[in-house]
């Protein structure tokens, strides 16, 4: 059997059917399987890389030609996001290890293995009706994962998250029904040649649906409500996923959905205007917060608003520098994440107040954490530098002096509540009550290490990853030949 | 204020949806994709009822996923109620005649609902279908008699066995076809029950896994009271 | 036509529902209504004027006559992600029950939008 590209949604799928069946026999060996398929996984990604750069892989499915059946386009933008979720994934799985200690472990890495397929379905599938289905497979586990703990609050994070969540879906679906009913096709590639035939006030709605369908889950302003509850509730590896992963397959979708079928300049202002208030809000709510997860959250939030930016000015250059700011939030969100995620452990309180002092108690996971915090700022020797400097470059390139001035504030409002949280741990003496000291495990520290050594890395030699991703960005901007490579012209 | 708030909005959205209905026709005969399966379910993949085709082999992979939300929705709910393994469903007396005309039609209903799910091919129907007829059939239990309790060690097997099964006929495709989920079973004489390729195994492994499915979803959310 | 406006309506109207409704499972129900009303639309969307169910079980029926399989097909789907989405929701709903004892949102909405 050939290495291709279905393998990425059916092996994670056929590991979720297996665990319970396993489960019954090793209770150990389950928390194993997840870490094998996703350590194959990367395998897969990394060995197809190369290949999708040279000549994008369509994976026909059940032997039926488009757009009759279904195809996977595995080309350079899918091959890198998806090398991007199946490491990630690995990373969290290796933290998740002994994190994740509260039963039922078994459910929790079926849920995970499940929001991975869902996810890379999202990016591989070329079809919009697949796509559905695989948004609602990724939503359905991330609703499980938020109430995971089972306490008060996050079963109403969940419950807030589904309720939005089945609004997105509900119209998501009009808008694939408005396109069928227009088109008469569910092939992307095959919309996307016969969408200008549609009546334009048609075409507007579909718009609108398909906007505030995927800006829920891309967290787009002002539909992000649920986001600050779902991941200050889940359990901090979720938190991870949410902002490394789910976050990464919905922008695609938007992404991809904009740029095929509604490339108009009005869009990509609409976009880049709403990008634009989703970084302000969140990044001035984030200075309110309380909580540490919470302020993660809207940070996250406002990353996500100045990717959206970066995307809607629209040049190959712009996506490209999105591209890479979308790695970069991956890797260091997931880093603060999991070290957010043992000092709430070690301080007992969810409160940024909580954590004076921690920097001597637990110099490695605050190291982290400072790490990770003066990389999202955008400090020069990190990796979070050179993303933003090149999306500032490319929004200045297109002549939009006000967005880099709102940028550039947004930046500073960052750096002021990170450094704050960060001198919290290094400067404030150390509150008077003394707990048990409790050891970070070596999993934990394994994979902060990690994604620390992949920051630092990166910030040394960005050129290496942003030329990878020079191939993808041409692959999203341009049009037809997407159409010519899904088509199997 | 409220109301009137989403009385409102509604309205707005009604407004451009309904504007934008009445451009599409209704009841004509518009150029789908829909055309070529008609006209080429029967010789491509021999089954004569198109919407199975479609569902199990041209869209085989969305059925996948449809599997999967099943199977994630069961996880998802034994992960949410997880320490509610102790409880015990609200036990209500039933009726001499319910409980007699219940065990009657018991057996009855499972056997409609393997039909249905065994005939998907051949007539409206389906491995969804004759999973749910399923699972009303152990519903109907539940409610009349006290004593009826379902194990969730075989239901988990059955669950993971027919998704395993499913999964493993779409990798087959792959090793002894060319693409995932193809058929590679003859196809047989349409209108025949052996039919159709791995479209009836599929859809067998469909109705077992959402009958399994939906019964542990019933048993876990009827299960309330300490 | 009429296919269209009701099945617009009962979208409306389970969203309205989503919207002011304080009982959880009246949400929950409105939810649910909302999905019936889209899989009526997607089978309306599919009709053909005296269209049949397009299954080929004798030789005299013609590929012409047929409704558009393609929506039932989705709405098949459609159907069972509803289904995963409400036995999700209903689970939440036990979980908030036992936690708070009510099912009136108001009591219950701690957590601020």
């Amino acid at each position: 059997m050939n290495i291709s590209p279905v393998h990425f949604i059916a092996v994670p799928l056929l590991a979720a059917f297996l665990i319970p069946i396993i489960g019954r026999f090793s209770k150990e060996f389950v928390k194993v399987i997840p870490g094998i398929v996703l350590l194959y996984l990367s395998y897969v990604a990394i060995s197809l890389f190369p290949v999708a750069l040279k000549t994008p892989i369509v994976e026909v499915l059940a032997g039926w030609k488009p757009p009759f059946g279904i195809s996977l386009v595995y080309g350079p933008l899918a091959a890198y996001l998806t090398a991007l979720i199946t490491l990630m994934g690995f990373v969290i799985w290796v933290y998740s290890y002994k994190f994740i200690i509260r039963e039922p472990i078994e459910k929790y890495y079926m849920l995970f293995m499940l929001l991975i397929t869902g996810s890379t379905g999202i990016i591989l599938t070329g079809d919009i009706f697949n796509m559905f289905v695989f948004l609602e497979i990724t939503a359905i586990a991330a609703y499980s994962l938020t109430a995971f703990l089972r306490d008060k609050d996050g079963a109403e994070a969940a419950f807030k998250y589904l309720l939005i969540g089945s609004f997105a879906s509900s119209f998501f679906l009009l808008a694939v029904m408005l396109l069928y009913a227009s088109t008469g096709t569910l092939n992307l590639a095959e919309i996307t040649s016969k969408i200008d035939s549609v009546a334009m006030s048609t075409r507007i709605l579909i718009l609108i649906l398909f906007l505030v369908g995927l800006g829920i889950e891309a967290e787009l302003f002002p539909l992000n409500g649920w986001a600050p509850d779902a991941y200050s509730q889940a359990p901090s590896p979720i938190g991870a996923i949410f902002g490394g992963i789910v976050v990464k397959a919905a922008i695609y979708a938007l992404m991809r959905l904009v740029f095929l079928l509604f490339n108009f300049s009005e869009v990509f202002h609409f976009l880049l205007i709403m990008g634009i208030i989703t970084m302000i809000v969140a990044e001035m709510s984030a200075m309110k917060q309380q909580q540490i997860k919470r302020m993660l959250a809207f940070s996250s939030i406002g990353q996500m608003g100045l990717v959206i930016i970066a995307f809607s000015v629209g040049t190959s250059d712009s996506v490209q520098a999105a591209l890479f700011q979308m790695f970069n939030h991956a890797v260091i969100k997931a880093l603060l994440f999991f070290a957010a995620g043992y000092l709430v452990f070690h301080s007992g309180s969810k409160k940024i107040s909580a954590l004076d002092g921690l920097g001597r108690d637990k110099p490695l996971t605050s190291f982290f954490f400072a790490l990770g915090a003066l990389a999202i700022i955008g400090l020069p020797p990190f990796a979070g530098f050179w993303s933003k400097l090149y999306i500032l470059i490319s929004v200045a390139d297109a002549g939009l002096i006000t967005a880099v001035v709102l940028v550039l504030i947004a930046s500073v409002i960052e750096a002021v509540y990170y450094l704050r949280v960060v001198s919290r741990l290094y400067f404030n003496k150390e509150s008077a009550q003394e707990t048990e000291v409790r050891r970070t495990p070596l999993t934990g520290l394994l994979a902060m290490g990690v994604l620390a050594l992949v920051i630092i890395v990166v910030g040394i030699y960005p050129d290496y990853i942003w030329n990878l991703l020079k191939p993808a960005a041409e692959e999203l901007v341009n049009k037809a030949e997407y159409i010519r490579i899904a088509l199997l012209k | 204020m409220r109301k009137v708030l989403a009385v409102f909005l509604l309205g707005i959205m009604g407004f451009y949806l309904f504007s934008s209905f009445s451009e599409i026709p209704f009841g004509e005969n518009r150029a789908t994709v829909g055309d070529y399966y008609l006209e080429n379910t029967v010789l491509q993949t021999g089954s004569v009822n198109t919407i199975t085709s479609i569902v199990v082999s041209y869209r085989g992979f969305d059925t996948l996923g449809e599997v999967t939300v099943l199977f994630l929705a069961s996880t998802g709910l034994a992960a949410i109620l997880f320490d509610n393994k102790g409880r015990k469903r609200r036990r209500q007396h039933a009726s001499l005649i319910v409980r007699v005309g219940a065990h009657l039609i018991y057996p009855l209903i499972i056997l409609l609902g393997a039909y249905v799910f065994i005939h998907g091919h051949l007539t409206p129907g389906g491995g969804f279908q004759g999973g749910a007829i399923i699972a009303t059939g152990v519903l109907l239990m539940f409610m009349s008699y006290r004593s009826f309790e379902v194990s969730h060690k075989w239901l988990t097997y059955l669950e993971s066995f027919a998704g395993i099964s499913f999964v493993t006929i779409g990798l087959s495709g792959l090793i002894w076809g060319e693409s995932f989920l193809q058929n590679i079973l003859p196809l047989g004489v349409p209108n025949e029950l052996f039919s159709a390729g791995v479209i009836p195994i599929i859809y067998i492994a469909v109705g077992i896994k959402v009958g399994a499915e939906l019964t542990g979803l019933l048993d876990n959310l009827l299960k309330t009271i300490k | 036509m009429i296919f269209y406006i009701s099945g617009i309506l009962l979208i409306l109207i389970g969203m309205y529902a989503v919207l002011t409704k304080k009982n959880i499972i009246k949400i929950i129900i409105g939810l649910s209504i909302v999905d019936s009303g889209i899989n009526l639309l997607l089978i309306a969307i599919g009709y053909v004027n005296d269209g049949t169910a397009p299954i080929f079980s004798n030789e005299t029926l013609k590929a012409v006559d047929m409704v558009d399989p393609v929506p039932q097909a989705l709405v098949l789907t459609a159907i069972v992600i509803g289904l995963g989405v409400t036995a999700v929701a209903l689970a939440l709903v036990i979980r908030l029950y036992d936690h708070h004892k009510t099912l009136n949102i108001n009591k219950i909405r701690k957590l601020k939008w």
